[in-house]
């Protein structure tokens, strides 16, 4: 699994307290924390007012790269403050995010070409948000093309079909599964991820709803998750899930992250 | 007279049989268009138990979709009834919608309901749509308020030229315009422009029937 971490994002209250009050100490404490519990990456996403975002998110990637070595996934809904940001990291991550929607591939994916840097593919375009599997992946097989004409291997492409809210669409789970499935099928190479804790939006005792969902995702294909590591309970799911699935071999990652403290029952203070 | 404190309470308490026992029940003899308007009423004074206790953190989003869905059922069985289309027996207009750049919908769809519950006459515009369109729909539908609905960072600018256009078409002071999703602060409401916000659908029409209390006063 690839985890991406998902607490520095100004949508979170608690990160947006911290960027209001230029709380560094909290910014650093969230990048090394989770570094520490395995994110591959850690997503950037300032979530203040336009007029700010540039500025907001310069100042994050500035302390988490001074803080850790963790390659960054770089997170705006516009894309020209993505590609004003791309220069600031001292090494290729993750950016977060292209769709179907007019001119975002356009923009990205030539800045992208001959790079390192991989890029989130959203299965959405500019009639919104898709909750149809077929639609979701002709979406995908789009995108995927595309991203073949400026020579982006599909390895370097992390599919997210978009989970919709369960509390608003009963088969919110069955459908992202089915999307997963359809995409895995056509084009193994490239990876699904998901930000997933969108699933359990306006429910009470989130945590129940979003394991389990990582775990039933899993299962259907994803290999990656925009989520948070430090959560034990999210990553018992996770490793629990990767031995059940076979892809631990004599479940050895397992017993280690047991053994290291990762996973297990809570210790008493 | 069709006695409905008992569906305003089974309403509230998402009890679906009862309610729909209730409804049956008062549409078996004859109903007039009176008895079909204290239905409504009924109906309407439950979603407001529903949307406080939403409020109060005892309901979750989840109640107020279903809670919808039973008003919607109601409104679709009493329509003949009432013989309503258009405006009429309504207490305001808006016009709703997803600002361009984004189309996020289900806060707004939420609003929607909850809007028409309370009475209003809602034109949902849809999602991504461009400060054109709602300047022309609040000028085709002369509304009294224009609710702008987003999620994403990108949504704040589309929200202040949505404003713009407003006023480019002269009726900027003619509407009330709310802000709702989880992206509005007090500070975007200024940056934009508009009258009010609200992340919380309940609160939202609160506000929007305080409005039209002032201004029928």
């Amino acid at each position: 699994m690839i985890i991406i971490g998902e607490k520095i994002n100004g949508f979170i209250p608690r990160t947006l307290q911290a960027i209001e009050e230029k709380d560094e100490k909290y910014i650093r404490e969230i990048a090394k924390s989770q570094t520490e519990y395995g994110a591959d990456y850690l997503d950037v996403c300032a979530g203040t007012a336009p007029e700010i975002e540039r500025d907001t998110l310069k100042w994050l990637i500035d302390i988490v790269q001074d803080t850790v070595d963790t390659p960054l996934c770089l997170d705006s809904s516009d894309v020209n403050v993505l590609l004003d940001v791309i220069p600031l990291a001292k090494k290729p991550g993750l950016l977060n995010s292209i769709s179907g929607e007019t001119g975002k591939c356009e923009a990205i994916l030539p800045v992208i070409q001959g790079t390192t840097w991989n890029v989130v593919v959203l299965t959405c375009d500019q009639t919104g948000i898709q909750t149809d599997p077929k639609v979701k992946f002709s979406i995908a097989e789009t995108l995927i093309a595309k991203a073949e004409e400026y020579d982006i291997a599909q390895e370097r492409l992390f599919i997210d079909p978009l989970v919709t809210t369960l509390a608003t669409q009963q088969d919110s789970l069955l459908s992202f599964n089915e999307a997963v499935r359809l995409i895995k099928a056509g084009y193994p190479k490239v990876h699904i991820t998901s930000g997933l804790s969108n699933i359990s939006f306006g429910m009470p005792f989130r945590k129940a709803i979003n394991t389990q969902f990582l775990a039933l995702a899993m299962s259907a294909g994803m290999d990656s998750a925009i989520m948070d590591p430090t959560s034990a309970d999210m990553r018992a799911t996770l490793y629990a899930t990767d031995a059940l699935l076979g892809n631990d071999e004599y479940t050895m990652n397992y017993l280690t992250a047991f053994r290291n403290g990762l996973i297990g029952p809570a210790k008493k203070a | 007279m069709i006695e409905t404190e008992n569906l305003k309470i089974a309403v509230g308490e998402l009890d679906e049989e009862r309610v729909n026992a209730f409804l049956d029940a008062s549409l078996a003899f004859s109903p007039t268009e009176e008895d079909a308007r204290a239905v409504l009423a009924a109906y309407q004074a439950g979603m407001d138990i529903v949307g406080e206790r939403f409020e109060q953190g005892r309901y979750f989003v989840g109640d107020l979709v279903f809670a919808g869905s039973l008003f919607a059922a109601a409104v679709e069985k009493l329509k003949p009834l009432l013989g309503f289309s258009g405006g009429e027996g309504r207490i305001g207009m808006v016009i709703l919608g997803t600002v361009e750049g984004d189309i996020h919908f289900i806060g707004k769809n939420l609003f929607k309901t909850m809007l028409e519950a309370a009475s209003f006459h809602v034109i949902d515009i849809g999602i991504d749509q461009p400060p054109k369109a709602f300047a022309d729909a609040a000028v085709r539908y002369q509304a009294d308020i224009v609710g702008l609905s987003g999620l994403l960072t990108t949504a704040v600018d589309s929200m202040r030229d949505t404003v713009e256009a407003l006023k480019a078409a002269g009726i900027r002071r003619k509407v009330k315009v709310i802000l709702g999703g989880s992206i509005v602060t007090e500070a975007i409401c200024t940056y934009a422009g508009a009258d009010d916000w609200s992340r919380n659908a309940y609160e939202g029409v609160g506000k929007c029937r305080n409005w039209m209390r002032a201004k029928t006063r």
